[in-house]
Parts: C-alpha cells; structure tokens; sequence
C-alpha cells in the first residue's frame, strides 16, 4: 500500500427530506492533490463540499480523514474543520471585525496561539495576498475581490491540511476574478491539498491535478484536466463542456 | 369620601384585588412582629396627609425615606398606634397598593382619608368612621348667602362645584338653583367666588376651612341640623381599613370613640394651618422647585436607577436567553429533551413577563409573595427585580430577533473554521446582534424610565408618585405635571442622543483611507520577521 489517501469518500449519500441530491459518491483526495469538481448547477457540488465540512451531516456512507471516520462519536468537530477550511462563494468574512481581525480571532479562538503569534502569521498571509495596507478595513469597506483574498488567507491561517473552495469567483465581477485566481494558484504551488467547485473551466485545466464531473448526484466521470477537458467519455460530460466552451 | 381624581385607577385596584383574592383565603398575622404600628397612606392627599420635608409639628417619618408625613390622617394613626402601645411608621403607598399592602400584612391599617365603600368591605374590614367630611357650601362674607342655615336658601343663587364629583350632583338637591358649570380645581373656583361670577360652591368641610383661611373673604356655612345636604355615608364617612378579624379592631373603636366631634374639628383646623401651601405670588416654577426640588430629585434618581439597572439586567438576561434559545439542535436523544424542555420555560417566561402588566407584576411578587410564603422582600430589591426580569423578557425578544437577521453565513464561516456555537456567539454573531437590536434597547429603556410610574404600587417613590404627591398637596396639578414632563423629557432625550453616539462610536469611521492605514501597516513590522 503506498500513500494512504487524505480524505476517502465512500458511497456518500444525502437527501433533503425525500429529495436526494447525493447518490452514490466515492473519491479519494491524496495529499497535495489539486481536484476541481465541475458540474451543472444543482447536480449537487456545494452539497458535496459542505459533506465533507460537515457543514451537512450526510444521509449515509462514510468519509475518512487520514483513514479514520469523521462520522464517529469520539471525533471532535472544531479540530477536523479546524485542518479542513473552507473558502465560500459570498466571502462570509466577519462584518464586525476588521480585516486583520478576521484572519487572527480564528486562530486566537480555536487554535488557542496567542495574540502576537496570531498577528505575524496574519499578516504574513495578508501580505501574500495582497491585501496587508487594508489590515484595518472592515469587509463592507471592500471590494468583492478584496474580500475573497481576505477569506482565503483567513482560512489559510488555520494551517489547515485541506482547504474547500466553493465556487470562489462566482460573486465577483470580471475585472477581480484573476487577482482571486491568482492566489488560489500561487497557494495550489505550495503543496497544499485543494477541492475546488468551480465554472472556470480554464482555471480547472490549468492549475488541478484531477478533475472532477458531477451529474444528478453521482461522479459522472474523472480523470487529469487532459482527459476530461481533451477527451471526455460520457455524453453528458461532452455536452457540458461544449456549452461551458461555447460560451467562453 | 371618595377619592375623584383616581377613578382611571379603579378597574385596576379591582383587578389587584382580584388577583390577590385568591390569596386572601390565608390569614396573614400581624405585619410588624416588633412594636411597631404601620399605617399605610398616599401622603399626598391634604389636608389628609402629605409629606414634608422636617418632622415639624408631630410629622413622622416616611418609612425607608428622608421624608415625613403629616395631616389629620397622621395625627389620628398616632392616637390608634399610642392606644395600642406601638411606635407608629408611615408607609407611603399609591391609592392602589393601599388594599394589597393591607390584606398581604406589608402594613397594618390604612389611614388615608378612605371611605367604607361596599365594594371594599368585601376584602378588608373598616372601623367606625374617624371623620364626617359632611358637604358645604363656601360663599363670600359680605354676601346676602353668608347667614344661610339651610340649602334652601340657595334658591336663585350661582353654584358650581369640582368636576366629576358628587358635590357636584347635590347640588340638584337645592330647589331653584342655578347650577354653573363644574370647574376644574378649588383655587379657580375661589377666585370665581371673590370675583362674584359665583356665589359659592359645594365642597367638603376640609376645603371650606382651607378657604377661610386662605382668604379672608371667604366662610364657609355652617348648616343646621337635617338641613344641610343628604349624603351617602358612603361618601362622607372616612374609617381606618383593618384585615379581616384584625383583633384590634374592638380597641381602636373604643379609642375612636373617645374622640370629641370638638376634637376632630380641632385637629382638621390644625391640619389644614399646618398643610403645605405654595406661594402664589412670584414664579410658579421657582416656588414649586422651592419647595419641592429635593422631592423631585430624588423621585427621578429613583426612576433613573430602576430604568438604568433594569434595562442593564434585563439585557444581560435578554443575551443568555437569546444564545440559550439558538442553541443548534444536539444529536443526542436525552440533551434533545433537555433542551425542549428549556426552551420552553424560556418562552413561558418571556410569555408571562409581556404578556402581563408590569403593575400587577410588581403587586404579585411583592405583596403576593408576602401573603402566600410570608416572603419579606424590600421593596427597592422588588422593585429592581420587577423590572429587571419585565424587561429581560423583552430584550430576549428583541436580541433574538437581532441574531436570526445575522446573515447565515456569518455561521457558516465560523463553524467551518472550527468555532463552538458559544465561541461563534460571542465573537462573531452577538457584536452583529446587540448592534442591530441597540435602537430597540434604548427603545426598552425609555419605556423604562415611563413605565416604572407604575411601581408606587409597592411604594417605590418613583419621579411620577413625586409627582402625584406634589400635585396632591399643592393643588397645582398643571404646573406641577408640567415640570414632572419636563424633567421625564430631559431623561430621555438624553438617553437617546447617548445611545446614537455610542452606536456611531460602534460603527467606527464611515470611510476607508489606504494611505492612512499603510503607515499603521509600518509601524508594526511583525510580518517581515518570520
Ligand atoms: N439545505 C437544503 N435543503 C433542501 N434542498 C437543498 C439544500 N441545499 C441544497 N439543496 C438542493 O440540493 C440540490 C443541489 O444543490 P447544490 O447547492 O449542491 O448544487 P450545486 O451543484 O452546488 O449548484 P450550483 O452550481 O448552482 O451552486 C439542489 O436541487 C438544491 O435545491
Ligand atoms: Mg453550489
């Protein structure tokens, strides 16, 4: 057995009352893989993410964090999302604190670090994203572009082995999706392991080491950006991607 | 005699007592287990009783106050208490808290210029009559009307009477009068008097008195014997309100007796040279302030503290219940149960405290507790707690509201950064919520600073009792309420200008300058170390 995976996905199932958006999922993420999950609106991606956040408790199957389920009674929550961030489409920074509040009161809070461990390694991460002369803005002094790199290096400060990113560009206009996808690429070339739902197709063949296609709750197909993007097998993939494609 | 000018309150007293009825069925002993004899009365009631500031002729002391009361009412309760072998005490109370305070043993008799009507024989016991306010007529000395000896001779002659009161109605019992129209307060219809626009009015003996002495002009008629008007005793009659079987009741008839009808009128004299009289020439304000001021301050420092404390507790409250009622749901079957069962005595509570006046609140917890569980509470602490606990329900309320407009998300970002729901509360949603809810808080407390009037039910000498009291003894209800609303204006346009900076002051800078914030960036220059 070589590198046991990081996180294992198995036959995860979720419903929502009598709708089920999750079939029958199963993928595995290895350490410092890049996987984009691609996909129709509504096949179920964000569902999956925030499965895996816990953000949902899934209807069956099980999830393993470094072959251990995260599904077990003994688990504690904070710690597991605490090593598995999450960066949203709308942001979610904290209204009421200030830029450089955001990024150290988590680590303060459930990492324990103290005060000036915290404000080095924040601004360490601000300055990586370009966002350090706004240290003592408040998010609704932002803009949308400036508020995602924030969100970035506020879940990047937890030092988390995983980091989710649910559709992180969608909310923004044109001229600021690059700063966003800049960084996520320049974070891809450190090492760290990401899962990204996203629609920039570009983005998926470019930076993700697999990708990722969902369709009515189940993986339709998955392979390398060339497979997917080069040579797709599955109607329903080809069909997608034609419309993705056309439309760019 | 029957008290005018507090009929609004009426309904309220028979709701009190009803309520308290169901208490009524336990003896309660004596209140004062000690030596002493607790008279309860409004102290603002001249020249019944009043309050004034020095223990100057025979005054004693307000109980739990710098204050002392005085009037015909006093003098009387020192006679009873004196019979009885006690050391008499005052305890001032608002005309509705009179009959609670009695039947739940707070104090032992009232003395407060009451008549034994029927309605409140059902739930306390009177002793024979200690003064007949028989009716009168004041008319001007040098009048043809001065020699009346009988209401008869009032044939043709201008009369009027106070508003909305049975003087006014007798005065139909005078065949060929002409009945004026009703005025508003004695020193108006004095002034019509001496100015012959009338030629005289009917009042209580007490106001006939006051009158000659007040003015020089003025008598008042002595009428003979079955000539004079006919009255109710039930209007005229004023007896000491004792509970139920109280076994004193025999000894202080007996005391009464003893008492000359020469005697009474003695001492009504006494008390009505003795009432407080404010000066009529000069500046209305100034005299009122005068005379009053250390009573008006002290009736608002009273009110500031109720609201003040009581919008502080109540919020502290308000914030556990709003983060105990958004606790997620837990997993496990037994801390489900738990927590339904929780959240439903949190919203019983929230329920019962707005869902019932604050007035009857008070009356419960204060003399129901005294009554049920003999539960001695003072009556600042009742008070307090009343409006603590009335306006944590509220504020519950209202931060609730305030935590479920937090966007969604705000959660979701905390708990996926692996925040506990209280860590989220503290840190991130409550600043959000207690900011949003802040202009309903201060809401809450100028409500507050209104509506604690309502505690002079449990004898808290509140900024409106105050007033009450400097209205009932000097007449001027005008001016006196005006100055009370002038004072209650100056509380809470304060406070609302305080809460509005303090929410500015929360907001920080409206904008963002980079250039600015580059220099702080500067300056700390931990980044570049690591
Ligand atoms: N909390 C919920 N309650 C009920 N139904 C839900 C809930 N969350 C998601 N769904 C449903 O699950 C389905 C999948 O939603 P999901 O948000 O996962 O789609 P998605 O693939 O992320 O779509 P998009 O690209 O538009 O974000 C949708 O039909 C949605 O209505
Ligand atoms: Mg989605």
């Amino acid at each position: 057995m070589a590198d046991e995976p990081l996180i294992q996905v198995k036959n995860l199932k979720k419903s929502f009352g009598n709708h089920e958006v999750l079939t029958d999922i199963n993928f595995n993420v290895q350490a410092g893989e890049v996987v984009s999950i691609i996909g129709r609106s509504g096949s179920g991606k964000s569902t999956l993410l925030r499965n895996i956040n816990l953000l949902e408790t899934p209807t069956g199957g099980d999830i393993l964090f470094h072959g251990k389920s995260i599904l077990g009674e003994d688990v504690k929550l904070s710690t597991y999302r605490a090593k598995v961030g999450m960066v949203f489409q709308s942001f979610n920074l904290f209204n009421n604190m200030t830029v450089l509040q955001n990024v150290m009161v988590p680590q303060q809070t459930v990492l324990k670090r103290d005060a000036a461990a915290a404000k080095t390694h924040a601004l360490e991460l601000l300055k990586q994203v370009g966002m350090d002369p706004f240290i003592a803005a408040k998010p609704d002094q932002l803009s949308g572009g400036q508020e995602q790199r924030v969100a970035i290096a506020r879940a990047e400060a937890m030092d988390p082995e995983v980091l989710l990113f649910d559709e992180p560009t969608s909310a923004l206009d044109p001229e600021m999706v690059d700063d966003v996808l800049n960084t996520m690429t320049a974070l891809a070339h450190t090492g760290l392991t990401m899962i990204i739902v996203t629609h920039e197709m570009a983005f998926a063949r470019d930076v993700s080491d697999r990708v990722i296609f969902m369709n009515n709750g189940i993986i339709a197909e998955s392979g390398t950006p060339d497979q997917i993007f080069g040579n797709p097998q599955q109607t329903a993939t080809k069909e997608f991607l034609k419309r993705y494609l056309n439309r760019v | 005699m029957k008290k005018h000018w507090v009929a609004r309150l009426g309904v309220l007293g028979l709701a009190l007592s009803l309520l308290l009825g169901g208490f009524a069925a336990k003896p309660v002993n004596a209140a004062s287990d000690d030596n002493t004899f607790k008279v309860g009365m409004e102290a603002g009631y001249a020249p019944f009783n009043w309050t004034q500031n020095t223990d100057a002729n025979h005054a004693v002391k307000i109980q739990g106050s710098h204050e002392y009361a005085n009037g015909y009412d006093v003098q009387i309760a020192r006679k009873v208490a004196k019979a009885l072998h006690k050391k008499v005490v005052v305890v001032k109370t608002s005309w509705d808290g009179l009959p609670p305070a009695l039947t739940s043993g707070k104090i032992d008799a009232i003395i407060a210029g009451m008549s034994p009507t029927p309605d409140r024989r059902k739930t306390i016991d009177f002793t024979n009559p200690y003064y007949i306010s028989n009716l009168t007529m004041v008319v001007r000395k040098d009048s043809k009307y001065a020699k009346a000896k009988s209401i008869a001779d009032f044939k043709g002659a201008k009369v009027t009477a106070q508003l909305s009161t049975y003087h006014y109605q007798a005065i139909n019992q005078i065949k060929g009068v002409v009945k004026e129209p009703a005025m508003n307060d004695f020193p108006a219809m004095r002034v019509a008097l001496e100015s012959g626009t009338i030629d005289g009015y009917v009042s209580e003996v007490p106001e006939g008195i006051t009158a000659e002495r007040a003015n020089p002009n003025l008598m008042y008629i002595h009428f003979a014997k079955g000539q004079g008007f006919k009255t109710d005793a039930s209007d005229t009659n004023l007896a000491i309100g004792l509970r139920k079987n109280d076994p004193n009741k025999a000894k202080i008839n007996e005391l009464l007796a003893t008492i000359s009808n020469k005697e009474r009128a003695r001492l009504m004299n006494e008390a009505v040279d003795n009432q407080p009289s404010t000066e009529k020439s000069g500046n209305w304000f100034m005299a009122i302030m005068k005379q009053y001021g250390p009573m008006l301050l002290r009736g608002t420092g009273m009110t500031l503290l109720l609201a003040l404390v009581g919008t502080l507790v109540g919020f502290i409250i308000g914030l556990l219940v709003g983060i105990i009622r958004t606790i997620p749901k837990p997993k496990k079957l037994g801390q489900r149960g738990l927590r339904a069962v929780i959240n439903w005595l949190l919203s019983l509570y929230i329920e019962v405290f707005r869902g019932t006046p604050m007035i009857v609140q008070a009356a419960v917890l204060y003399y129901g507790a005294a009554q049920a569980w003999h539960l001695n509470m003072d009556r600042t602490t009742a008070a307090l707690l009343i409006v603590s606990i009335n306006t944590g329900a509220y504020i519950s309320e209202i931060i609730r509201g305030g935590i479920i407009s937090v966007d969604e998300g705000q959660f979701e970002a905390a708990s996926a950064l692996g925040m506990t729901h209280l860590q989220t509360m503290m840190k991130v949603i409550l600043p959000q919520a207690v900011r949003n809810s802040l202009p309903a808080v201060t809401n809450e407390f100028i409500v507050n600073i209104k509506d604690t009037s309502v505690l002079s039910v449990i004898s808290v000498s509140e900024l409106f009792f105050s007033g009450e009291t400097i209205a009932g003894q000097s007449f001027q209800f005008f001016h006196t309420y005006l100055i009370v609303s002038g004072i209650y204006l100056i509380m809470t346009f304060t406070i609302s200008r305080l809460f509005r900076l303090i929410e500015k002051h929360l907001d920080g800078p409206k904008d963002y300058n980079v250039m600015n914030n580059q220099m702080q960036v500067e300056t700390p220059k931990i980044g570049t170390e690591s």
